[in-house]
């Protein structure tokens, strides 16, 4: 008769003998039983049931973790199909976050996933502090920084249980990264913004004026005639006859032009904003996240200190380095942000350099010195009251060195930027 | 849209229809259903590989439920090959399975044409002589058919934090590489209709709407025009020559905000180098396979053969590569911008048309009919040219009997490099040789750190490199390891071998050459050509 300890052993051979065996290559690592019962009590959060999700889960579940939660607003649809391996085509429709759960718990034997199927912003930070980790596997921009933002701002360097490991895994078509954040100790995700690459978008007199890609087309066919069309009624991009609407549309501006290679595929892809995602990237992406988690919580090796890299087109290559922290991040940083214009544009030149600035990656900022508002973009009483600044100088509105601080809807946090004015 | 298409529709858009078909007529054989085995399935079964069959003697053991999700405790003690196959089955209904409870090696016995149904065989968990013998029969049946039947031969494996792989397809062809852009503006060396279009802009008597709206392309015709005429012909080579071209177009500017003119000024740089064959693509056209073409060729070096004429005769080419005829956006009117990007594909389609012209010519030659490749595919080939590539791995038999002992020295001269890895790994096949089990598998692992000490020392030796150019340190970490698998490592050489197979199916982006290896404690991968 087996023991369930026996049993234990003999499942987890592969790691076991990771953790019962010492180690000459990372001389501080005890191999004492402790490391054991401490992944299978340690409660890891994992954000997000998507292609990278469900990958993490997985990996988690047989590394011996068993106090799993995942969280996921979404519901699975026919597209997912192809990289999402823990959901069939009858589960179309169903919540992300519970169908993994339920697949996994099935699946791996003594292991627990609890679903949340909710937004992360749903939950406070009281709930956030009960892990030891978390895992992120998201592929919004916004939710990454909110998250980072209050894991760091929970981060008491005097209290290390306050202190909880992020590590996040992100892809695109046969790229991907992978980084481990250790609040206020390593750069975090606000500290690497600069990274990203400038937001795609086509300004708006190319769209109204002279087209040239198909791109363009589809742009003026949802940006500019869907409202004049429908109103207030937004395109379901999810609705195949909105997205045929478009299309067509897109298709007629692109005859009246010339332009070719309007396709439904792209107007799709446009739209939505469509990101080429496989299940291979998904899966080197999201090991390298749980290897790391592994090794954090067993300190059985040492971890990725702190950013890894990875690009498939050509040949397989990664590339490992340290990201440094930065003084005037705004989420970890000491210092507050420094920047430099011109007095004598506008504050809508200003507003409009924010927009573009690729590690700010602002939609709609509002403005505001000293608690009092220069712009403000809703509610509609106010936007109209302040809008007459927009006009004018910032030489007029404020003197050079001024802080000044800027909100916005996808901003989790508020920026405070000394400006000096030249 | 088709359900099907919705299905992939994230995945068509990086390797189309072409890339999915021939991903859909693809079989792939795994020999072991190991945990690393099973996850390149599943990442190959989920954007539909067409079948995949598992050959495996063994029964399903608890260790394998630890490491491998496609088990689960139920498992236990029934056949690997079948369990293995009825859950990835479950992935997607378009991938057809099959299982086999048999030893690899019985098999071969029985059935010795068994291999070659398959596109990929892939191995793991096999001993080096195995690995080899397997490697032997897919690269002499490449050898004795046509290129186009060749199979491709996978070896993964991984051993607690350590991942290995290693690719062997004797000669793979690749017209669609992907590269970041494709544009080809020539305009160092304009063809007359590009000329005749720079010269329709008035840039002294248009508004100023329409001066900003002047296509770069056109600015730097232009500019790049008066350059050569004061230079007698030439185009500027220095750094201080581009300078100078960067101060004449500046000087043309109506006011500092022109976008069009900021564009032509941040690609002056790239425009003043020479239009050129690539040395890459003139080492195609002295290929053997172009010199030696038979009517068993492949289309590939067929068309080879034909850019190789095209290009020799100036009179059509001026000594260039077919046009790619794609234009990157601009700031323009509508008008002008399509009408030069007309101008750019009519002479695409041309050029396409006189290398077809051409591969006529030379498929009769070898005595195939001269419309057997089709119009489209030598257009794409012609759009490609400049990054055609081909990739020759070598055999797993030359990796064994000739070394490339110069390039491993310099590899172990390295002290990060993850090359380490190898050498333990092809330390711990010999230990297997010695042993008949490998090194840290039993409880009294540390006795066999010595042991394995000697085999590094050996091979080490045989390669003429310094023997203490590894470790003691890692020599005992991996037999700390002891064989195990972990999931984790498991599942990213899982990752990174699908996506090698689906590089090397789709005949798409660049397949790595030969060896990539990936280190789980130091978070860092090397590709080798061993």
């Amino acid at each position: 008769m087996l023991t369930e300890e026996n049993i234990d052993a003999k499942r987890w051979d592969g790691i076991y003998k990771l953790l019962d065996r010492s180690s000459l290559i990372h001389p501080d690592f005890q191999p004492i039983e402790e490391i054991k019962d401490f992944v299978k009590e340690a409660k890891i959060l994992v954000i997000g049931a998507g292609g990278l999700g469900c990958e993490i889960l997985k990996n988690l579940a047989l590394s011996g973790f068993r106090d799993i939660h995942v969280i996921d607003m979404d519901t699975i649809d026919i597209s997912n199909l192809n990289r999402q391996f823990l959901f069939r085509r009858a589960d179309v429709g169903k919540s992300k976050a519970e169908t993994a759960a339920t697949f996994v718990n099935r699946r791996v034997q003594g292991v627990n996933v609890t679903p949340h199927f909710c937004k992360i912003q749903d939950k406070d930070e009281d709930f956030y502090s009960e892990f030891a980790l978390i895992i992120c596997g998201l592929d919004s921009i916004e939710a990454r920084r909110w998250i980072n933002a209050t894991l760091v701002g929970m981060a008491d360097p005097e209290s290390p249980d306050t202190m909880k490991p992020l590590i996040d895994g992100g892809t695109e078509g046969f790229k991907g990264q992978a980084r481990v954040i250790l609040p206020r100790m390593t750069s975090c995700y606000e500290c690497s913004m600069d990274m990203l690459s400038k937001p795609t978008g086509f300004p708006l007199c190319t769209i109204a004026n002279t087209p040239r890609l198909p791109e363009h087309c589809i742009e003026w066919a949802s940006v500019l005639e869907w409202p004049k069309v429908h109103g207030d009624r937004k395109a379901d991009t999810d609705d195949p006859k909105d997205i045929q609407w478009l299309y067509e549309t897109a298709l007629a501006r692109a005859k009246e032009f010339n332009i070719q290679g309007v396709t439904y595929s792209l107007t799709q892809g446009v739209v939505k904003n469509i990101i080429p995602a496989i299940a291979s990237t998904n899966a080197i992406i999201a090991a390298s996240c749980c290897n790391e988690a592994l090794k954090i919580a067993t300190t059985s090796a040492k971890y990725l200190d702190n950013y890894m890299m990875y690009t498939g087109n050509d040949s397989v290559y990664t590339y490992t380095f340290q990201h440094q922290r930065k003084d005037d991040c705004p989420v970890c940083g000491q210092s507050a942000l420094k920047l430099e214009f011109r007095g004598d544009k506008t504050l809508e030149d200003f507003i409009e350099y924010l927009k573009e600035k690729p590690d700010a990656q602002l939609k709609k900022p509002s403005v505001a010195i000293g608690g009092k508002p220069l712009y403000m973009p809703a509610p509609k009483q106010l936007e109209e009251a302040l809008r007459p600044n927009l006009e004018k100088t910032l030489k007029e509105l404020l003197s050079s060195g001024d802080e000044i601080t800027i909100t916005d809807t996808t901003l989790p946090f508020s920026l405070q930027i000394v400006l000096t004015l030249v | 849209m088709d359900a099907k298409t919705q299905k992939y529709d994230r995945q068509l858009r990086l390797w189309g229809g072409n890339g999915q078909e021939a991903l859909e007529s693809a079989h792939i054989l795994l020999v072991n259903a190991s945990p690393v085995g099973c996850e390149v399935l599943k990442n190959l079964i989920l954007p539909g590989i067409g079948q995949f069959t598992i050959v495996d003697a063994g029964t399903v053991a608890l260790h394998d439920v630890g490491s491998n999700f496609f088990f689960d405790l139920e498992s236990v003690g029934k056949s690997r090959a079948e369990k293995a196959c009825e859950f990835l089955s479950e992935l997607n209904e378009d991938a057809k399975g099959h299982w086999i409870k048999n030893d690899i090696s019985t098999l071969l016995k029985e059935k010795p044409d068994f291999l070659d149904q398959f596109t990929i065989v892939m191995v793991s968990e096999v001993t080096q002589e195995l690995a080899t013998k397997i490697a032997k029969i897919c690269w002499d049946h490449g050898k004795t058919t046509q290129a186009k039947k060749q199979i491709s031969f996978v070896w993964v494996r991984t051993v607690g934090l350590i991942g290995a792989a290693r690719i062997v397809t004797p000669e793979h062809t690749i017209v669609e590489t992907h590269p970041d852009s494709v544009a080809d503006l020539r305009i160092d060396s304009p063809f007359p209709e590009l000329d005749a279009y720079w010269r329709t802009f008035d840039f002294d008597t248009q508004d100023n709407l329409e001066f900003g709206h002047i296509p770069y392309v056109a600015i730097l015709l232009k500019f790049m025009d008066q350059w050569k005429k004061e230079h007698n012909g030439q185009t500027p080579s220095t750094y201080a020559e581009k300078n100078q071209l960067k101060a004449l177009i500046r000087s043309g500017m109506r006011s500092a905000d022109d976008e069009n003119f900021e564009e032509a000024l941040s690609s002056v740089l790239r425009s003043c180098q020479a239009t050129v064959v690539p040395s890459s693509i003139k080492d195609l056209f002295s290929d053997p396979e172009v010199e030696n073409l038979t009517a068993e060729s492949i289309d590939f070096w067929v068309l080879v053969k034909a850019l190789k004429e095209f290009v020799a005769d100036t009179s059509k080419s001026a000594g260039l590569l077919p046009l790619s005829g794609t234009i990157p956006d601009m700031k323009a009117q509508t008008d002008s911008y399509v009408k030069l990007q007309s101008i750019y594909k009519a002479k695409a389609k041309q050029d396409a048309q006189v290398v077809a012209e051409i591969t006529g010519r030379v498929l009769e030659k070898i005595g195939r009919p001269k419309n057997s490749i089709a119009f489209v595919d030598i257009e794409a080939f012609c759009k490609f040219s400049a990054f055609l590539k081909v990739v020759r791995h070598r055999s797993l038999e030359s990796e064994y009997v000739e070394p490339k002992t110069e390039q491993i020295a310099l590899h172990l001269a390295d002290p990060d490099s993850v090359f380490v890895q190898y050498v333990l790994l092809r330390a711990s096949d010999a230990f297997y040789g010695d042993h008949g089990r490998y090194p840290g598998e039993n409880e009294s692992w540390e006795e066999d750190v010595e042991h394995l000490q000697g085999n590094v020392a050996t091979l080490l030796e045989s390669w003429g490199v310094d023997k203490e150019a590894v470790s003691p340190e890692r020599v005992h970490e991996i037999c700390r390891y002891g064989m195990g698998a972990i999931h984790n490592i498991a599942s990213l050489m899982g990752g990174v071998v699908s996506q090698e197979i689906i590089k090397v199916i789709t005949r798409q982006y660049v397949p790595m050459n030969n060896t990539v290896l990936f280190d789980g404690a130091a978070s860092v991968t090397g590709v080798f050509e061993l």
